[in-house]
C-alpha cells in the first residue's frame, strides 16, 4: 500500500480496485484528520503550541497570566512570572528569591533603608548612628528639676545646664540620680589651676562645683556626663562647671561615683541647700 | 486657697513629655529637711574650723593674707 511522503498517510496503489475507493478515501481522511489534530491541539483563546518529543505531534500551552513572559522549563516553553507581573504595587522592587526565581519586595516605610536579612534584601529602619540626640529640653524651676522616665536606648547621657540662677541664696550646683538621697555619692573635684583639690565621700548628691549658682543673670555652664547609664553596674560620672568669673573656682571638674548598680532613669538638678531656681535651661542628650 | 508651705519642684516626665510643677511630696519634703539639717551641721563645722584657724593666726600674730604669702 502506498503512503504519502511526509505523514505516511495510506493511499491506494495504482493497481487498487475502484470498488475499494470509498474505503481508501475514508482511511486517508481519517489519517489527515488525526494528523491535523495532533499538529493543532489548541482548544482555547491564546493557546500556543510547540513541537513535542513525539513526531508530528504538538503540545498545547494555555495562555499565561497577564504580564507573564514565555520562558523555558525543562526544555519546553512555559509561561512564568516576569518582572512586570511580579511588580504589583507602586514602590515594589524585584529580587531573586532563588536561582532564576523572581520575587517582589514591597516598599518599606518612610526613612527605611535597604538592608539584608537572612540573605535577602529587606527594608528596615536605619540603625541609630553615633553622636548626640537631644531627648529633653526645658527650664529650671522649684528647688529641684527632675528629668524622669529617661529612655534606656542610648549608651551614655550628657546633660548641659546653662544660665542657672537662684531666687534668694547662692548655692552649689548638685545632681541626684534616681531620686536617691542616701549618702552614697563620692566626689573628687579639681579647680582651674589645681589650687583646690577636694575629695568628698559619702555625700547625698553629686556636687559639681565649689563655685555657687548666683542670684543674677549669668552664662555659667554645668555639664553632667554619665557613662553606661543603662547598665547595672557602678557607672563612671564626670561633671564640669564653667563660671563666667575668673580665678578661684571659675572652672571645676568633678569625678564622681554613684555607689549603686541601678540603671539611671532620672536626674535631679538641684543645689546643696535646695534653693529655688529662678532661671536656667537644660538639654539632655542621649549619646551613642 | 491655702498658701504653699512646702518648696516647689519641677518634674519633666520624658515618657509623656509633661512638665509638672508641684509642692514636694512627703518623701521629698523629708529629704529636703534632712538636706537642710546636714547643711546646717556642715556650715557649723566649717565655722568652728574657721574660728580655730583665726584663733591660731591671732596667737602667732599673723593675718590670713600674710599666712597665704608665706605658704605661697
Amino acid at each position: 500500500m502506498a503512503t504519502t511522503t511526509n505523514y505516511g498517510w495510506t493511499t491506494p496503489d495504482d493497481t487498487a480496485l475502484v470498488k475499494d475507493g470509498a474505503s481508501a478515501i475514508r482511511t486517508l481522511g481519517t489519517s489527515v484528520d488525526t494528523t491535523t489534530k495532533n499538529l493543532n491541539p489548541s482548544t482555547t483563546l491564546g493557546d500556543i503550541e510547540y513541537r513535542s518529543s513525539t513526531a508530528n505531534t504538538n503540545t498545547r500551552v494555555g495562555i499565561g497570566s497577564s504580564g507573564q513572559a514565555l520562558t523555558v522549563v525543562a526544555g519546553v516553553p512555559s509561561w512564568a512570572a516576569s518582572a512586570t507581573s511580579t511588580l504589583t504595587t507602586t514602590g515594589d522592587t524585584i529580587y531573586a528569591s532563588a536561582a532564576n526565581t523572581l520575587a517582589r519586595r514591597a516598599i518599606g516605610s518612610t526613612g527605611d533603608v535597604l538592608t539584608v536579612s537572612g540573605g535577602l534584601p529587606t527594608w528596615a529602619a536605619p540603625a541609630a548612628g553615633g553622636g548626640f540626640t537631644s531627648i529633653a529640653t526645658g527650664s529650671l524651676s522649684g528647688t529641684t528639676t527632675t528629668i524622669s522616665s529617661i529612655v534606656q536606648t542610648y549608651k551614655h547621657l550628657y546633660l548641659v545646664v546653662k544660665g542657672a540662677q537662684l531666687v534668694t541664696t547662692a548655692a552649689l550646683p548638685c545632681f541626684r540620680l534616681n531620686g536617691d538621697s542616701s549618702s552614697i555619692y563620692s566626689n573628687f573635684r579639681i579647680t582651674y589651676d589645681s589650687t583646690v583639690v577636694n575629695a568628698s565621700g559619702a555625700l547625698a548628691f553629686i556636687r559639681t562645683s565649689g563655685s555657687n549658682i548666683p542670684l543674677t543673670s549669668n552664662s555659667r555652664t554645668l555639664v553632667l556626663y554619665i557613662e553606661n547609664y543603662t547598665q547595672t553596674q557602678i557607672k563612671p560620672i564626670t561633671s564640669r562647671f564653667a563660671s563666667d568669673t575668673s580665678g578661684g573656682d571659675s572652672c571645676n571638674i568633678v569625678f564622681s561615683n554613684y555607689n549603686s548598680t541601678t540603671a539611671i532613669t532620672s536626674i535631679g538638678i538641684t543645689t546643696d541647700t535646695a534653693q529655688t531656681f529662678s532661671a536656667g535651661t537644660y538639654i539632655l542628650y542621649g549619646v551613642n | 486657697m491655702a498658701k504653699s508651705t512646702r518648696p516647689m519642684v519641677r518634674i519633666h516626665d520624658l515618657a509623656t513629655d509633661e512638665v509638672i510643677d508641684r509642692e514636694m511630696n512627703d518623701a521629698e519634703f523629708e529629704t529636703w529637711k534632712a538636706d537642710q539639717a546636714a547643711q546646717a551641721i556642715a556650715e557649723a563645722q566649717a565655722k568652728v574650723k574657721e574660728n580655730a584657724k583665726a584663733a591660731i593666726l591671732d596667737r602667732i600674730g599673723l593675718t590670713a593674707d600674710e599666712l597665704k604669702t608665706i605658704l605661697g
